[in-house]
C-alpha cells in the first residue's frame, strides 16, 4: 500500500513566514528557529515542530534567523534595525546590535564568537560576540542591499548576495575575492560545509557553484519562480519552494524531479533540510511552517507508520484529515 | 487510468503550538541543567531532594485528578463563564491532548442552540458541573 506524506503544520505565526534554520545536532536533538514578519522569531523542537518558545523584543518584522551549532544561542535581523543575540536555552535577549538600516541576515561561526550581519545598509558587519560593546568590523562593496550573508570555508571566508550578485570575501584581509552577477535577482543562498557547494536560486533555477571558486556545477529549473533551494546533507536530493506554493523535490544527480507537494495557501519563502536529513522544513507567506518527511512512510518524530490492519487495534495515531493531505 | 490507491502517513499527534499566555521556554525544559546552577538557600542535598520529590509526586497527584475530573464530565450538562460575563452550558464531549479545547454538543448560546462547537479553553474562566 503505497504511503502518501503527511505534512506537519506548525502554527503560531501570525504573518508570512520568512527565513528558517536548522541548529546542528545536539544531544537534546535539534531545533528550528524561524523568522516571521510579526517580529515574533519562535523556537522550535526540530524532529516534531513542537514550539519551545518565542524570543520577544524585536519591534519590526524579522527577516533573518538563525541559530548556533549546538543551539545555545540564537540570532535575528530584523527590519527595526538591530540583529539581536538570544540565549536560546532561556529565550532571554542577550545583546542588541544597532545598524542604520533594515538587518536582513545574520549567521555564527563554528565558535559562536563572531556573528556576521547584513542588510540593507550594503554593509556586512563582523561582530565580536565576546566584546559587544567594540565596534564590529565592516566590508563595503555591494551596490544593493544585502540579503544573505555567509560563514564558509571554516569561516575563513565569507559569502552574500544582494540584488543581482553573490560575492566571496576573505575574512583576514576582508577584501572580495571574487564575484558572480546574476540578471535576475538572487532570491536565496545555502552553504554546505561538506563539498563546500553553494546553493543559489534567481528566477525557476536553482544553481550549484563551488563555495571556493565560485565556478558553476550545475543548474536546474523548476516550474515556477523558486524562492528558496536546499540541498540533503547525503547530497541525494534537493526541494525546492517558491510562487506558486508547492515543494517540489528534484533527485540531485539526475535532476529528475521525483515529488511535488501542494499544501501551503502561500507563496513558500524558505526551504531547509534537517540536519540528519530526515525531514525538510517550509516557511510561507500564509504563516506557517510545514514540516515534510525526505523518505515517505518512515517512522520519525511524529510520523508513525501504522499497517492498516493494526491501526485498528493501536489508538496511538491519528490518520489527518484530507484538506491536509493534496499530494 | 487507476491512480494507486494511497493512505496517508499516519501521525501520533500534530505539532504543539504556542500555549498563548507566555512566551515558553519552560524551566523544567528538556534542556534546563544547560543554564548554570545558581545555588538559592544551602540545604542539606538529601532534604531538598525529597522536597522536590514531593512536590512532583503532588503535581502528578493534582494532575491527575483533573484528568479524571475531565473524564467525569464526558456526557455531562457543564456551565461555563466566559469573558464579559457570558455564560453558556453545554454537554461536554472530550478535550484535546493540551487541553486547549473542550469539545462540546448542544451549546447553549444567547443567539441560539450550536449543535457541536469548539470551546477555546483561553475563553474560559471557570466552568462547573455536577457528576
Amino acid at each position: 500500500m503505497a504511503m502518501r506524506q503527511t505534512p506537519l503544520t506548525c502554527s503560531g505565526h501570525t504573518r508570512p513566514v520568512v527565513d528558517l534554520a536548522f541548529s546542528g545536532i545536539t544531544p537534546y536533538g535539534y531545533f528550528l528557529i524561524s523568522a516571521c514578519k510579526d517580529g515574533k522569531p519562535m523556537l522550535r523542537q526540530g524532529d516534531t515542530g513542537d514550539w519551545i518558545g518565542t524570543f520577544l523584543g524585536h519591534k519590526g518584522a524579522v527577516w533573518g534567523a538563525t541559530l548556533n551549532k549546538d543551539a545555545t544561542k540564537a540570532a535575528t535581523a530584523a527590519a527595526d534595525f538591530t540583529a539581536k543575540v538570544w540565549d536560546a536555552v532561556s529565550g532571554d535577549e542577550l545583546m542588541t546590535l544597532a545598524h542604520k538600516h533594515i538587518v536582513k541576515t545574520v549567521d555564527f561561526t563554528q565558535d559562536s564568537n563572531y556573528l556576521l550581519t547584513g542588510g540593507q545598509d550594503k554593509l556586512l558587519r563582523i561582530y565580536d560576540l565576546n566584546k559587544p560593546e567594540a565596534e564590529p568590523k565592516e566590508i563595503s562593496g555591494h551596490t544593493s542591499g544585502i540579503k544573505k550573508a555567509l560563514w564558509c570555508s571554516e569561516d575563513k571566508q565569507i559569502l552574500s548576495a544582494d540584488d543581482k550578485t553573490v560575492r566571496l570575501w576573505d575574512h583576514a584581509t576582508m577584501t572580495e575575492v571574487k564575484s558572480l552577477n546574476f540578471n535576475m535577482s538572487v532570491s536565496s543562498m545555502e552553504y554546505i560545509p561538506e563539498g563546500e557547494i553553494l546553493v543559489i536560486t534567481y528566477g525557476r533555477s536553482i544553481a550549484f557553484h563551488s563555495a571556493v571558486s565560485l565556478d558553476p556545477i550545475k543548474s536546474f529549473e523548476a516550474p515556477a519562480t523558486i524562492n528558496s533551494a536546499s540541498l540533503h546533507p547525503e547530497k541525494e536530493f534537493l526541494v525546492a519552494g517558491g510562487e506558486d506554493f508547492k515543494l517540489y523535490k528534484y533527485d540531485y544527480n539526475s535532476g529528475e524531479e521525483l515529488e511535488s507537494y501542494k499544501g501551503h495557501f502561500g507563496p513558500i519563502h524558505c526551504v531547509r533540510f534537517s540536519p540528519d536529513g530526515e525531514l525538510y522544513a517550509s516557511g510561507s507567506e500564509d504563516g506557517t511552517l510545514r514540516l515534510w518527511q525526505t523518505v515517505v512512510g518512515k517512522t520519525y518524530g511524529l510520523w508513525k507508520c501504522v499497517l492498516p490492519e493494526i491501526a485498528s487495534e493501536n489508538s496511538d495515531c491519528i490518520y489527518p484529515s484530507a484538506p491536509d493531505v493534496k499530494a | 487510468m487507476q491512480t494507486p490507491v494511497t493512505i496517508p502517513v499516519p501521525v501520533l499527534r500534530l505539532p504543539r503550538g504556542p500555549d498563548g499566555f507566555s512566551r515558553g521556554f519552560a524551566p523544567d525544559g528538556r534542556r534546563a541543567p544547560l543554564r548554570p546552577e545558581v545555588p538559592e538557600i544551602q540545604k542539606c542535598p538529601i532534604a531538598q531532594e525529597s522536597l522536590e520529590f514531593q512536590e512532583q509526586r503532588a503535581r502528578a497527584a493534582l494532575r491527575e485528578r483533573y484528568l479524571r475530573s475531565l473524564l467525569a464530565m464526558v456526557g455531562h450538562q457543564v456551565s461555563f463563564t466566559l469573558h464579559e460575563g457570558v455564560r453558556v452550558a453545554a454537554h461536554f464531549g472530550a478535550t484535546d491532548l493540551d487541553v486547549a479545547n473542550f469539545y462540546v454538543s448542544q451549546l447553549q448560546t444567547p443567539i441560539g442552540v450550536q449543535a457541536e462547537a469548539l470551546l477555546r479553553c483561553s475563553d474560559i474562566i471557570s466552568y462547573t458541573f455536577k457528576p
